[in-house]
């Protein structure tokens, strides 16, 4: 029996394990190391995953599910839903608890249903490799990803078959895969700039002790972003040769934004990219029409300054909550493959004064370390040659609503976890006999400007004058990052405990359910039975 | 470092976790008092590599896994507290009180919210209180009537309608419509 680690990307993912104390990585059915996170779905049920899935974006863009990282554990009606509904060719609707579900040919989906029919690809593509079976993986988030992106990121893991053994911080991985602090105390900076997310880290490295100093970054800013700035430059160039904005033509668009992600990986390596697009969209007497384009990098560098210069700030703000400066960091890791961009690269030197560590693929570095890191939680880390702790903190503080529209802290931002605090409130009102805690992330005074995570309701106070009754209120964060919401009634000495309902969440038993008829499909390797 | 053997960590959890709460910071991270915030986090990493919950995921007895963790969490708390100049210096007022641990104990001014305060009208108000009231006595039936009034009155309430739908929910199940509503007083 195996174990792995994946690197569930926004635009491609990962697999990686131990094997005789070295880490290998799992290829994909094209000789490369990358899986694209694409799923796809034709009307009969079929399901098409990653490199067989790619070309099925253009082909039949309604039915393929890409970018799902930036959807999963968020509610509909969430900023980031909503901003990515503009972008995303394929059809999504609010579905119960207020979640994001994907429109297939034959019924819906939910987020973490698609991650974890991905999952149980990667799963496979893992066993087949290994000629092993594989029922544990370590998965990795972005550092930022808050409790109910971490809990859904379970539950796809779940539902591919998987136990999941850690849900671990991407820079985490990426500095355990460097192998650094063995025997020496260091300063490191992770820049991680992916395909969706970016994220900067600030880990103490000693003696393979890690210790997250302090994290932050930009849940909604990626590599994705780039392409889409490189696409308006190929638009607006083919909108002013034949007067038709491909924006407006969901097939157009589709083709260009995958010649922009081309012409973004060319400019990488060379100071200009030319080319000849034919057939990207269809003109009024039905002429196929073509673009031919010449863009240099310094035209491409103009478009993403704004961009770049947005995870700089990011890299200043976390060094300012770590009260540190850019001198006092001895290494800086980059990790996404969006630090292949030259610009990227000369702007993180700039700020830091140093060139930034580059020898380790930075697509696959993170793979790595979650590999290391599920030999290490699996098999106590027993063919490695040291055995790394991950000290990893909050990445936002935690709290609940109180009366006037505030919130108030019960845990901190940047804390170690696990950690466990418990404040005391009352009731607002006289003969109140329910309270509402409302949970939500964030570092404001007001509620209002925080992420909502959910909410618990106690019922059965005792009828007294209001403040007469207290009622605890214990949150708890364990070394996945995730929270768990406690509240007992201190007048009565009852104890009473309630789940937090989470918004925009699978429930338990849909979980199930999904990981079931997952199971189904795998067993007999056809497609679903069809629901009544 | 050596690391600890399963026993040595039984042993360890065996002598700690029923004293947990008389121990100090200092006394848990195994630093005296005025020691800097270098010396404390050597100490802490020591520790951590000992007994941070990864180190013991195979840990079989649930238990001792529980209080290892719970252990673990008071040592983070402490070197997060001995770390930090503010709270330090709020520790050690605390600790001249005779208090082991910095908590946050001045209870609140402000309430937590009361669910009814989302509904408007004080007709839907005065018939949502009534409904929780049979809720509580488990008079389903009593429950779905008083929602059912609060709705006409504040048809938009989100509240009222979760409510509602909570109520139908267990007068449909098997037992539910049969349970006579309690005597009123």
């Amino acid at each position: 029996m195996a174990v792995v680690g994946i690197d569930l990307g926004t635009t491609n993912s990962v697999v990686a394990t131990v094997r005789d104390g070295q880490v290998v990585v799992v290829p994909n059915s094209q000789e490369g190391y990358l899986h694209p996170s694409v799923v796809s779905f034709s009307p009969d049920g079929l399901k098409y995953f990653s490199v067989d899935a790619v070309a099925r974006r253009i082909l039949d863009p309604k039915n393929t599910v890409y970018s799902a990282k930036r959807l999963i554990g968020l509610p509909f009606r969430s900023d980031e839903v909503q901003k990515a509904l503009v972008r995303l060719p394929y059809e999504l609707r609010e579905g119960n608890n207020e979640q994001a579900v994907f429109i297939g040919p034959d019924r819906t989906y939910t987020i973490p249903e698609i991650s974890g029919l991905l999952l149980g690809y990667l799963r496979q593509c893992a066993e087949m490799f290994l000629s092993d079976s594989v029922n544990a993986a370590v998965i990795t988030v972005p550092a930022n990803f808050n409790d109910s992106q971490r809990r859904a990121t379970v539950d796809a893991g779940r539902i591919a078959g998987l136990d999941v053994l850690r849900v671990l911080n991407e820079p985490t991985a990426a500095a355990l895969a460097y192998g650094l602090g063995q025997n020496m105390s260091q300063r490191i900076a992770v820049y991680d700039f992916g395909g969706g997310t970016f994220d900067v880290t600030i880990l103490q490295v000693e003696n393979d002790v890690f210790e997250v100093l302090a994290t932050g970054g930009d849940t909604f800013l990626g590599g994705d972003d780039l392409d889409s700035a490189l696409l308006s430059i190929l638009a607006d160039l083919f909108n002013a040769e034949h007067g038709i904005d491909p924006r407006n033509d969901q097939a157009a668009r589709s083709r260009l934004l995958i010649a922009a992600e081309q012409v973004k990986r060319h400019l990488s390596d060379f100071p200009e990219a030319r080319g000849d697009l034919k057939n990207i969209a269809v003109g009024s007497s039905g002429e196929p029409l073509a673009l031919r384009f010449h863009i240099a990098r310094t035209v491409f560098e103009t478009a993403i300054r704004g961009l770049v210069g947005r995870t700089i700030q990011a890299c200043q703000d976390v060094l300012a909550s770590a009260q540190l400066a850019a001198s006092q960091i001895d290494e800086v890791i980059m990790v996404g493959g969006t630090t292949r961009v030259p610009m990227v690269r000369a702007e993180v030197e700039k700020y830091f004064g140093r060139p930034p560590r580059t020898d380790l693929n930075p697509d696959e570095v993170v793979a790595w370390g979650a590999a290391i890191q599920a030999e290490n939680l699996a098999n106590a880390g027993e063919s490695l040659p040291s055995r790394a702790v991950l000290l990893d903190v909050t990445p936002r503080a935690l709290g609940i609503a109180v009366t006037g529209g505030f919130a108030e802290r019960i845990i901190d931002r940047n804390v170690p976890v696990p950690v466990e605090q418990t404040r005391i409130f009352s009731t607002s009102a006289d003969n109140q006999t329910s309270v509402r805690i409302q949970v939500c992330q964030g570092e404001s005074r007001r509620f209002e400007e925080n992420v909502p995570l959910g909410e618990l309701e106690l019922a059965d106070l005792q009828a007294a004058r209001r403040g007469a009754v207290s009622i605890e209120v214990t949150f708890k964060v364990d070394t996945n990052g995730i929270l768990r919401v406690r509240a007992r009634d201190g007048a009565t000495g009852a104890v009473r405990e309630a789940a937090v309902n989470v918004r925009g969440a699978m429930s338990d038993s849909e979980v199930e359910e999904a990981a079931e008829r997952q199971k189904y499909r795998e067993a007999s390797n056809l497609p679903e039975v069809p629901q009544e | 470092m050596a690391g600890m053997s399963s026993e040595q960590l039984a042993a360890f959890v065996r002598q700690i976790f029923p004293r947990l709460d008389q121990l100090s910071y200092y006394d848990l991270l195994g630093v005296p008092s005025g020691s800097d915030q270098a010396v404390v986090r050597t100490a802490f990493y020591r520790l951590a590599a000992d007994l941070h919950p990864d180190r013991h995921h195979t840990l079989a007895d649930r238990e001792l896994k529980e209080q290892l963790e719970m252990i673990y969490a008071r040592v983070c708390e402490g070197y997060q507290v001995l770390t930090k100049p503010d709270k330090r210096a709020a520790y050690e007022r605390a600790l001249n009180q005779g208090k082991k641990r910095l908590t946050t104990t001045d209870r609140d001014s402000r309430g937590l919210q009361n669910p009814e305060d989302s509904i408007k009208h004080p007709e839907a108000k005065k018939f949502f209180r009534l409904g929780m009231i049979s809720l509580g006595r488990k008079d389903w039936k009593g429950a779905v009537m008083s929602f059912s009034f609060a709705r006409t009155y504040e048809p938009s309430s989100a509240l009222v309608a979760q409510k509602l739908s909570e109520a139908q929910a267990a007068l449909g199940k098997p037992g539910g419509a049969g349970g006579a509503p309690p005597k009123t007083p």
